[in-house]
């Protein structure tokens, strides 16, 4: 199964278009603060990418990572809807692929939105500020790391939601899990590392060290995402 | 030479046991019929064969493969369309059937070449969860005939269909083995239909396989134990009934 | 078919759903970090607030802004979906009943599930200011009296978000939509109580309301206050006319 049919099988569920809505809403948050707070943060010492990271980033993570719970929701509950996911399992297909596939068009999504919040920062710095190239590359390493930091979220998301046939209750959890990173205590190394919590963090003024830890952490979790949906499906089998 | 056997297949919920010890034989190239009154077993021993629910005791093989070591290799060789027709409900019939296709690797042609042997080229671009029960039931038929598998499986597959549209599936289940060259397995709970299409007769109730055979067979077998022949459907009822009898006596 | 009997067959009907679970589970979360940091309400000097208010106020403000809002759209959710599941509504727009009430009847169910969410708020507030008070030695409980007032005007205050809730979930077929919607509309409410026009969206108000009561009760803050006008005739009118709305439209798809 490829991602190209799950992009077709979202169609005329509006998953696009909630995309590109929200990845426009989330874009627009440095813009409106930008022009609202302009005196806030013109003419500050720190770097331009610094300060406008560090005055929105949290709101624009936090829309983010609701689309990508609202997405992955919506990817299976078309499977699940009208009992098209019968008919998948009985495809001459691993199971684990669609899951794949599934995973595949999120983080395809996830990198879109990541381009669009970019592509808003680096306005805000053009139009805002004086930049250098140097911060140009910060800003480039910066959603690098963003993306990564997003796939646990891309496959956890995608792994309740497989798992609940009826939308609300992975929307239920899903929101748990988000609301729960945000009463994590930010200075709590451990804490920090909570899966739905990693989309939170920016690049800057962040150690080498740091860094290295929460790419390795966001990696060792997807993976786990994946064990576990693989086991899911084994015991689903073997359960049914 | 079958191209499907189980061996004392058996399916067990809890105290509940759908299936019990059942052994059928479907010869290769034949419509065999599965008929049971309701809840007897038979969408349950369909489930277990698509590797959607696991046999709690025995074994089947389909054309040589065995569950689960070779379900996907099963799965390649049959279509099926289970219970309810299972689709898109915001995609179009068409659109639907292209996803069939491109999973499965065909070529181009196969989804039309399904919709016309159902009869939906027509409403191929309405939405699916617009379609009527009869259209779904179509869809979900197209989606199991679509590449024409050696093997199908169908579930009741003309619930929810007017007399037109009965006959013209039931026509067409018929004549598949010659077109395709490929086995039906169907089920229904009507023996008058079974009889329209079938080479061979299974009938199970409460998980319990009755008879199975031809039906001259089947009729013989009941004159001989005394039940009503001249009309199939009475012959059904007279041997359900018989059966219903001997199990609440054991009980 | 009476208001009343319709609104206890909508209870039916989300019978088993473990909405509880999720709304609890939520509950929980809130209040765990609240007891395990407790000693910092007593650091409070700067904001000039005692710590049993600060305990109280701290965990309210948490919930409004993101939880609360986010849990009631899961709700509006699993309301509406219950329903287009297996054309439950085809079955219920083909009964004898006024379509206005049955319309009615799964609002005020989601009220319910609103103030069902803030009554558990306040039981955890009192079961985790009890476990406060006895790691700090200092009493953290607040009158009931008080708390109880709290918490109802949060749950006044949220009647005109869950009102466009609704009726962005009925106006909207495709289920995605209005969630990414209510959502979106959600996390820029901590933007919008700063500007002067919070009054004018209502996805706002409680956490607006609760950070009010933040500024009246810390000394050394201030925040906007909430005036009554244009607040609450903007408010009433906001409600009126997406109850309205939704009552128009409700059930319109499947009748077509």
């Amino acid at each position: 199964m490829s991602i190209a049919l799950e992009w077709k099988k979202t169609k005329r569920t509006g998953f696009f278009l909630t995309f590109v809505a929200g990845g426009l809403l989330a874009g627009a948050v440095p813009i409106l603060n930008m022009m609202v707070r302009e005196k806030c943060y013109v003419g500050r010492k720190e770097p331009a990418v610094d300060i406008i990271l560090n005055a929105n980033w949290q709101l624009m993570a936090m829309l983010t990572i609701l689309l990508l719970l609202v997405g992955a929701c919506m990817l299976y509950h078309t499977e699940y809807a009208d009992n098209a996911i019968q008919r998948m399992r009985t495809m001459p297909k691993r199971e684990c692929g669609l899951f794949y596939s599934k995973c595949g068009l999120l983080l395809f999504m996830s990198i879109f939105l990541v381009f669009l919040q970019a592509l808003a920062i680096y306005f805000c710095m053009v139009h805002w500020f004086a930049y250098t190239a140097e911060q140009i590359s910060v800003l480039i390493y910066n959603f690098s790391y963003t993306f990564i930091l997003l796939l646990p979220s891309v496959f956890g998301f995608l792994l309740i939601a497989s798992v609940c046939n009826n939308m609300w209750i992975p929307l239920g959890i899903g929101v748990v899990c988000i609301f729960t990173a945000t009463m994590l205590p930010t200075n709590n190394r451990w804490l920090s590392l909570f899966p739905f919590a990693l989309p939170f963090q920016t690049y800057v003024g962040k150690d080498w060290n740091t860094i290295r830890m929460d790419l390795l952490a966001a990696v060792v979790e997807s993976m786990l995402a994946c064990i576990a949906e693989g086991i899911i499906l084994k015991g689903r089998r073997a359960l049914a | 030479m079958n191209i499907i056997e189980t061996k004392n297949l058996t399916k067990s919920y809890g105290n509940f046991t759908a299936v019990s010890g059942v052994n059928l034989h479907i010869p290769r190239g034949t419509v065999y019929g599965f008929l049971g009154p309701n809840g007897a077993g038979k969408s349950t021993t369909m489930k277990m064969f698509l590797g959607l629910t696991k046999p709690t005791e025995g074994t089947f093989s389909i054309d040589n493969k065995r569950y689960p070591e070779d379900r996907v290799e099963i799965l390649k060789e049959v279509g099926s369309f289970i219970e309810a027709p299972a689709f898109y409900g915001n995609l179009s019939g068409e659109e639907n059937l292209e996803i069939i296709r491109k999973i499965l690797g065909l070529p181009k042609a196969s989804v039309k070449e399904a919709l016309e042997l159902v009869g939906l080229t027509e409403h191929r671009k309405r939405l699916a969860k617009k379609y009527s029960l009869g259209m779904k039931q179509r869809l979900g038929l197209a989606s199991a005939l679509i590449g024409r598998p050696p093997i199908l499986i169908l579930d009741e597959p003309t619930n929810g269909l007017d007399p037109v549209g009965i006959h013209e599936i039931r026509t067409l289940i018929r004549s598949l083995p010659q077109k395709f060259n490929c086995t039906v397995f169907v089920s229904s709970h009507l023996l008058s239909e079974i009889e329209l299409m079938a080479d061979n007769i299974g009938i199970l109730n409460h998980g319990h396989l009755i008879f199975e055979g031809t039906l001259p067979m089947l009729k013989r077998n009941a004159s001989l134990q005394g039940f009503p022949t001249e009309n199939l459907e009475e012959t059904f009822l007279a041997m359900i009934d018989e059966d219903n009898r001997q199990r609440s006596g054991k009980r | 078919m009476s208001l009343k009997s319709l609104i206890g067959i909508e209870y039916t009907k989300i019978r088993r759903s473990k909405i509880g679970v999720i709304l609890l589970l939520a509950t929980c979360i809130l209040w765990i970090p609240s007891i395990v940091n407790a000693d910092l309400n007593f650091t409070m000097q700067a904001e000039g607030i005692t710590p049993e208010n600060n305990f109280f106020i701290q965990g309210f403000m948490a919930m409004s802004w993101f939880m609360f809002p986010a849990t009631m759209l899961v709700s509006t959710v699993l309301i509406n979906q219950t329903e287009r599941k297996n054309s439950g509504m085809l079955k219920m727009l083909s009964m004898p009943i006024s379509i206005w009430r049955l319309c009615l009847a799964k609002y005020v169910v989601l009220l319910t599930l609103a103030a069902l969410q803030i009554m558990m708020s306040v039981g955890m507030y009192y079961i985790s200011a009890a476990i406060a008070s006895q790691t700090q030695e200092y009493n953290l409980l607040l009158s009931p009296l008080f708390v109880c007032k709290e918490a109802a005007l949060i749950w006044l205050s949220a009647i005109p978000m869950l009102a466009i809730f609704w009726l962005l979930t009925i106006c909207i077929q495709t289920p995605i939509v209005p969630i990414g919607l209510g959502f979106a509309s959600i996390v820029p409410s901590v933007l919008i109580i700063n500007t002067k026009f919070w009054f004018a969206y209502p996805m706002a108000y409680p956490f607006f309301f609760i950070t009010s009561e933040y500024g009246k009760l810390a000394k050394n803050l201030t925040t906007t206050q909430a005036e009554p006008i244009p607040w609450i005739p903007t408010a009433i009118f906001i409600t009126l006319v997406c109850v309205l709305l939704s009552c128009i439209r409700f059930g319109k798809y499947e009748r077509r």
